[in-house]
């Protein structure tokens, strides 16, 4: 609009300058022929400047189009004529528009150029990040592999593998060393152990015991064997995590469980409880043997342990999986710390608290799963194998 | 009966002497892989109980020494350690039992008298007791020459019992004793009573004497009255 005012006044300023002195009545018709747009005519009087919108109809287009339209007056010759000069404004319309859609295309390609080669170089420039991700979500401290990390351009990626290297050795040797030292700890008190033992084992040989003292010496004697109980169990995890027991073989899983039954039999028996067993004869699993009679053992044992007088322990054993369920205190253990050391539904009792992890521990080394469940008032701990 | 003990602990050593010299044992004793060899070139043992750490060497090096020189006597390994390895290794070099530290006394005792036994064996194995005569080849336990009903446990029970005559014997070491590989794993000892109860009645309503004493806080005794 503002331009199309501006460049008729152009047109005026132009015309008067260059072309109004020179030009004759004669010349007038043969202007008028030659220029569709600014016509100089003799019968419009007007007396000042006016812009004003105007349509014509467009004879090339066969429509009506909108134009702008400036006309003043001049005098030719001393006579006064009217100048009138028109924009088809649609015409300035259409170029703004292609502009705008010109600038958009150029934009937009650039902008789609853009996002892709950023696309391109940034997959390429983060590689070396992704692949140190995706070392440390598959680490595990406890087995032996240590991630290791290619060199990379990049300085940056080079310092970050450099620190979680260094990060993971310190921790690893951290790890190492407090195992080592459950390990040694655990070693060094069996020498102990079995002196205190023995000299519990002469003490109460003495006829001269009186029943105060005996009753303390019943009771430091159960406790030495207890503590003697915890350390075996300590032991025995530590050698688990050191994968002392590697050798794996097919054992097959009734065996097991028949050939202890008698012994948890009568386990079961003086808490009076009632053992249902429905087992699949031919299920077999790879697990080194002494392990995989230590888990048995162990399920039996805790259904027995935590059971109530008169209770009853289910065992299932079907393809891919073993169930012990029992009865027990009402309501769902803890599950969060379930299979820790040394956590115990019951602070006081006399177990070790080792007993669940070791049964985690065995099942996680041989790529098994354990889950607990409490339905129908019944406590139960399945393995898939 | 002559043993030679090879343990570097001494109190340990001293308290194994004591229980063993006190059942008609002669118990000697060594502390190193040295005197213990010196001592077996010189005599003859029933049975060597060896410890496998020793201040100058391996246990294992008194065991191919022995089997070198073609000995005969039993051996039982007393050790802390407890690998499947060393215990496969020690059977492969002639030991004939294991025990791992820490043990009860009358536990070593009993595994003591049941390898003298089966190095004595001349075609039968019989522990008799008074009135009590137990087979144990065939499993059978006669009183008064009546032959009673009786399991492979109590056997075991009646065994350990006789063979720690007068000794007061924990509840937590019979329930080892019996549990054996289970021991680690059992926190209920309780198990112990009803053994005991069901071995008393079987001998009692055979004819034998009351020998199982209870002891008050403790355990029980095998007494000869």
């Amino acid at each position: 609009m503002k331009e199309a005012d501006d460049t008729l006044l152009l047109h005026k300023k132009e015309f008067l300058t260059y072309t109004s002195s020179t030009l004759t009545y004669a010349d007038i018709a043969a202007w008028n022929r030659f220029n569709r747009n600014v016509k100089i005519d003799s019968g419009k009087k007007v007396t000042k400047d006016s812009l004003f919108f105007s349509t014509y109809l467009d004879t090339l287009d066969a429509e009506i189009e909108p134009y702008r339209e400036l006309n003043f007056p001049i005098s030719i010759q001393g006579k006064p004529y009217t100048y009138s000069a028109r924009i088809n404004l649609v015409e300035t319309e259409d170029l703004i528009k292609n502009i705008a859609f010109l600038f958009l295309a150029i934009i937009s390609i650039l902008l789609i150029g853009l996002f892709f080669i950023t696309k391109k170089l940034s997959l390429n420039l983060w590689k070396p990040f992704y692949r140190t991700l995706e070392q440390i979500e598959s680490f595990e401290i406890d087995k032996t592999k240590q991630p290791e990390f290619s060199k990379t351009d990049i300085e940056e990626f080079n310092r970050l593998n450099a620190s979680i290297v260094k990060l993971i050795e310190k921790n690893t040797a951290i790890y190492k060393s407090q195992k080592e030292f459950i390990e040694n700890a655990a070693h060094e008190l069996q020498t102990p152990l079995a002196v205190f033992q023995a000299k519990i084992d002469t003490l109460i040989q003495r006829s001269d015991v009186t029943r105060e003292q005996s009753e303390i010496l019943g009771s430091l004697n159960e406790n030495v064997s207890r503590l003697n109980r915890l350390n075996k169990n300590l032991l025995l995890l530590s050698k688990i995590e050191h994968d002392n027991y590697g050798d794996k073989q097919t054992v097959l899983l009734s065996n097991y469980i028949q050939k202890n039954l008698d012994f948890f039999t009568e386990q079961a028996n003086a808490k009076h409880l009632i053992v249902k067993v429905e087992m699949q004869e031919d299920v077999e699993i790879k697990s080194n043997p002494i392990l995989a009679e230590i888990l048995i053992s162990n399920l039996f044992l805790n259904s027995i342990k935590h059971n109530i007088e008169a209770g009853q322990i289910g065992i299932v054993i079907k393809e891919g999986k073993l169930v012990f369920s029992n009865s027990g205190q009402p309501g769902p253990l803890n599950t969060n710390k379930l299979f820790n050391r040394f956590s115990k539904a019951n602070p006081s009792e006399q177990g070790t608290g080792l007993g669940l992890s070791i049964i985690k521990k065995i099942a996680d080394i041989n790529h098994w799963s354990v889950f607990y469940k409490y339905e129908n008032n019944l406590h139960s701990f399945s393995i898939a194998f | 009966m002559k043993l030679l003990l090879i343990e570097d602990e001494k109190e340990l050593a001293l308290s194994i002497q004591k229980y063993l010299t006190d059942k008609d044992f002669v118990c000697e004793w060594v502390n190193n892989t040295k005197d213990a060899l010196d001592k077996i070139f010189i005599y003859d043992y029933d049975c060597i109980l060896l410890d496998l750490m020793l201040p100058d060497g391996n246990g294992f090096k008194i065991l191919k020494e022995l089997k070198q020189q073609n000995k005969a006597e039993g051996i039982i390994i007393i050790s802390a350690k407890e690998t499947l390895e060393t215990r496969i290794e020690g059977f492969n070099l002639g030991a004939d039992d294991y025990l791992t530290k820490p043990f009860h006394l009358s536990e070593l005792l009993v595994r003591i008298q049941a390898l003298i036994r089966r190095k004595n064996f001349k075609g039968s194995n019989i522990v008799a007791f008074n009135e009590i005569y137990i087979d144990i080849l065939s499993k059978t336990v006669k009183v008064d020459n009546n032959k009673i009903d009786i399991t492979k446990k109590e056997i075991d029970l009646l065994l350990y019992l006789i063979g720690n005559e007068n000794r007061v014997l924990s509840k937590s070491a019979i329930a080892e004793h019996l549990s054996g590989d289970m021991a680690d794993m059992l926190d209920n000892h309780d198990f112990v009573y009803a053994h005991i109860k069901n071995l008393k009645k079987k001998l009692n309503d055979a004819g034998s004497r009351d020998y199982i004493k209870s002891v008050y806080g403790l355990g029980y005794k095998w007494k000869n009255e």
